[in-house]
């Protein structure tokens, strides 16, 4: 298995009580899997334990059959080869697009850094906003910035926080559509983290669903959600999942 | 508990494998530097007493202990009321005026209280303008009992004028952001501005007038300036007569360690006071109180209150200064003047360098950990604001000459190198002014947050990287601030500079004191006036680019 999570406890220093315990999970390379949950789950706390921005209590991670955290172990964020899309995408004001998309590229010649930047630039469809500041672009287009900066060092595994969070509605669902289209073009494997069980169907190859710190279910967005993706039955079997819409 | 579990064990050697990197042994060594001084006092404290400490313990404790406490009530009582009111008038009110007061009232901070204390004794001794003018005048010679401002009500009305800047500002950023609602809630229910003012102000600002106030009880602990100036015998004073006078060190450091008592005690009362809501600058979206115009006569009796404290509490002395500055100008500027200038910006310049750098290190580290260690252990820092200079000068002399005696015993050198050198003082500015560059790198680092870091690191920069290429272009404006703060609080530094400064060395403030000390008041006046304007326009800035912020 790509990813393989095992047996994953963490809490924060600060509170008694577990944010996470004894989590298991499996992801196939190649695959969106999606962690859909009430907020206050867990799921960033997820995404960090991954990322190497959190240490685990517990248990081990391992990606691309390198240990990262373990009981010995733990490799560093920097090391990690993992990209991550903030919920407010964290873009560096200070720092023009092109400079946020080329910022993880720091061993890469110049011209290597022209070509790549002007690959994924034309893969999140954001040309002619190289020269500009973050803070001159819309929702949407801070979003597009946000992927192609986590995509330009192709990481062996992507990591979305609730990216969609901070969009209108209608825009939601055109990224939405598009997302899977990137994701699938390049073949990153990836995890999304979201509350929005439209979200978790539409981008899903698997879904996870989250509740305070523990998998309460799991499978294909069929599996969770039914046949004719009426889930109006399985709203009434965990009403408090699945009613943040 | 951990030693049970194997898995524990490995646990704890891989946190601190990946925890412990060059940024948190470089804090962890300043925060122990900043302790060193502190810990020598207290260390010893509790050696044997001589017969110096005994008589003082007899006879003088209680005169430095009764006269500090005096001090204290009156001036925080003063500057509450003053700070506080001024705070209300300038939040809630319109009038002529208004957006000077708004920093204008920050001035007074400019003057440090010791030469505040001169320039006002110049003003109203027999010579002074006041009573030359009635004299030549009028042909009226005054009775110059009622004229002597060198006693306690004296040096209380001095601290006061000089000090009430910093509750008036801590309040007023209080009450402009955080206080909206409720004030706009009294105003709807028609309650006159009095009662608004005792009944729903004061309450609600107490936090912050509290906070205000403390810094402003430290600020009257530390000062030696004013009170020997006045011939007011408090702590400070005591340390300085028993060392310098009796030579004994020992008992210096006895009355060191009881004034830290004391002030423990003062901050423990300040949390008490403070109340459970802690005062906090918050910086998110805020709603601005609008101010009321005020009509008629109401209108210019806050611009009279406003004006007239400004008057005595900046334009007075200034003007002063400035015409003395002006008579003397001829003797005072020379090449030796020249040299003191050098001098003092040169070594306000390095230690507040270094104190900027340590700054930054230690409140990175403590950002970028979690747990109660990573979070208590800089509040070491505040530490050294909180004690007065003369204390860390006893500290530090005390530590110094200790390792004098190693070195020179090891045979490294053949005199005392350390505590003869400038970097004795400069340590002792880092130790007292941390707190202040401290203050503003922490309040940078929180407004951004650490997800840039984050964002940083997963794209393969460690923390070092990140930190330069991410963190710093963020809060250029937090480090430069806080580089400023320390570099005017070091330019104004008196009792730490008159005890440990290197034979023959002036600054700006030592030069002014002692022309005041000798009966050469107007000499003092240029080095003084320099040390105001540099205040004066760098609060002018700092307002400015706050307000922009
Ligand atoms: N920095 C933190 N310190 C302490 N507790 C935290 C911190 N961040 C999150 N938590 C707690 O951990 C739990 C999970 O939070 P999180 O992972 O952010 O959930 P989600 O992303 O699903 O909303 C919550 O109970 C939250 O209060
Ligand atoms: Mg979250």
């Amino acid at each position: 298995m790509f990813v393989n999570i095992k047996d994953l406890s963490f809490k924060y220093p600060n509170s008694t009580a577990h944010c996470l315990e004894s989590f298991n999970l499996t992801i196939q390379k190649g695959d969106i899997t999606t962690i859909l949950g009430e907020s206050g789950s867990g799921k960033s706390s997820l995404l960090r334990l991954i990322a190497g921005l959190e240490m685990p209590e517990q248990g081990s991670i391992s990606v691309d059959d390198q240990l990262m955290a373990g009981p010995s172990t733990f490799v560093q964020p920097e090391k990690r080869g993992i990209g991550m899309v903030f919920q407010d995408y964290a873009l560096f004001p200070h720092l023009k697009v092109e400079d946020n998309i080329t910022f993880g590229l720091h061993k890469w010649s110049r011209k290597e850094k022209k070509q790549r930047l002007n690959e994924v630039i034309e893969l999140v469809n954001l040309k002619g906003y190289e020269k500009r500041y973050p803070y001159e672009l819309s929702g949407g287009q801070q979003q597009r910035v946000a992927l192609a900066r986590a995509l330009a060092p192709k990481p062996k595994l992507l990591l979305f926080d609730e990216p969609f969070s901070n969009l209108d509605a209608d825009l939601q669902l055109k990224i939405r559509e598009e997302l899977r289209r990137i994701l699938k073009a390049t073949g990153v494997t990836s995890i999304f983290v979201t509350h929005d069980q439209d979200d978790a169907q539409a981008l899903a190859d698997q879904i996870v669903v989250l509740r305070d710190g523990k998998i309460i279910d799991l499978g294909t967005p069929r599996d969770i959600f039914g046949t004719d993706c009426d889930f109006s039955d399985r709203i009434a079997v965990k009403p408090r999942v699945l009613s943040k819409v | 508990m951990w030693l049970l579990k194997g898995v524990n064990v490995l646990n704890w050697f891989r946190n601190i494998k990946s925890n412990w990197n060059t940024w948190t042994l470089l804090s962890i060594l300043f925060i122990a530097l900043i302790l060193l001084p502190s810990l020598s006092i207290i260390l010893q404290f509790a050696a044997e007493t001589n017969e110096n400490w005994i008589h003082i313990k007899e006879y003088m404790l209680n005169t430095y202990i009764v006269n500090s406490v005096i001090l204290v009530l009156f001036v925080g009582l003063f500057t509450a009321i003053i700070g506080s009111s001024l705070a209300w008038i300038i939040s809630a009110y319109d009038f002529p005026l208004r957006g000077f007061f708004q920093w204008g009232l920050i001035l007074p901070l400019a003057i440090p209280p010791y030469i505040g204390a001169y320039t006002y004794h110049g003003i109203l001794n027999y010579t002074g303008v006041i009573q030359t003018t009635l004299r030549n005048q009028w042909d009226i010679t005054v009775d110059q009992q009622y004229f002597n401002i060198m006693n306690m009500p004296g040096t209380i009305f001095i601290f006061v004028i000089f000090l009430f800047p910093y509750v008036f500002t801590i309040t007023k950023a209080f009450l402009a952001r955080q206080s909206t609602a409720l004030i706009e809630n009294a105003r709807i229910l028609g309650t006159s501005s009095w009662r608004i003012y005792f009944r729903t102000v004061l309450p609600i600002a107490r936090a912050s007038i509290v906070a205000g106030v403390s810094l402003v009880i430290l600020e009257v602990l530390n000062d030696y300036g004013v009170v020997k100036y006045y011939g007011i015998q408090t702590f400070t004073t005591a340390i300085f007569q028993t060392w310098f006078g009796l030579g004994d060190l020992d008992s210096a450091i006895k009355l060191s360690g009881t004034l830290m008592l004391l002030i423990l005690g003062l901050l423990i009362l300040e949390r008490l006071l403070r109340g459970r809501k802690r005062f906090s600058f918050t910086t998110t979206k805020v709603r601005l109180l609008q101010p009321v115009k005020l009509q008629g006569r109401r209108k210019w009796l806050a611009f009279a209150y406003c004006m007239f404290i400004f008057g005595i509490a900046f334009i007075i002395p200034f003007i002063q200064l400035i015409s003395w500055a002006i008579l003397t100008y001829d003797q005072s500027f020379s090449v030796e003047f020249l040299q003191v200038i050098g001098n003092t910006i040169g070594v306000a310049f390095v230690a507040a360098a270094i104190i900027t750098i340590m700054a930054v290190v230690i409140s990175n580290v403590s950002r970028l950990n979690r747990g109660l260690f990573a979070k208590v252990f800089p509040r070491v820092t505040i530490l050294g604001y909180s004690i007065p200079g003369a204390v860390i000068a006893v500290g530090i002399v005390s530590l110094f000459i200790g390792l004098d005696k190693r070195i020179y015993e090891w045979g490294f050198t053949s005199s005392y190198i350390l505590s003869t050198s400038i970097v004795m003082l400069i340590f002792a500015y880092i130790v007292r002014y941390l707190a202040v560059a401290y203050n503003s790198v922490e309040s940078g680092f929180e407004r951004i947050g650490t997800q840039f870091t984050d964002a940083s690191r997963i794209l393969g920069n460690n923390v070092t990287k990140s930190f330069f290429k991410v963190d710093v272009k963020l809060i250029r404006g937090a480090i430069f601030g806080g580089f400023i703060l320390a570099f005017i609080d070091i330019l104004k530094e008196l009792p730490l500079t008159l005890i440990l400064r290197p034979f023959n060395f002036e600054t700006l403030a030592t030069n002014a004191f002692n022309y005041a000390t000798n009966e050469m008041i107007h000499e003092a006046a240029l080095p003084s006036i320099l040390i105001v304007c540099i205040s004066a326009i760098s609060i002018y800035a700092f307002h400015h680019v706050l307000e922009r912020e």
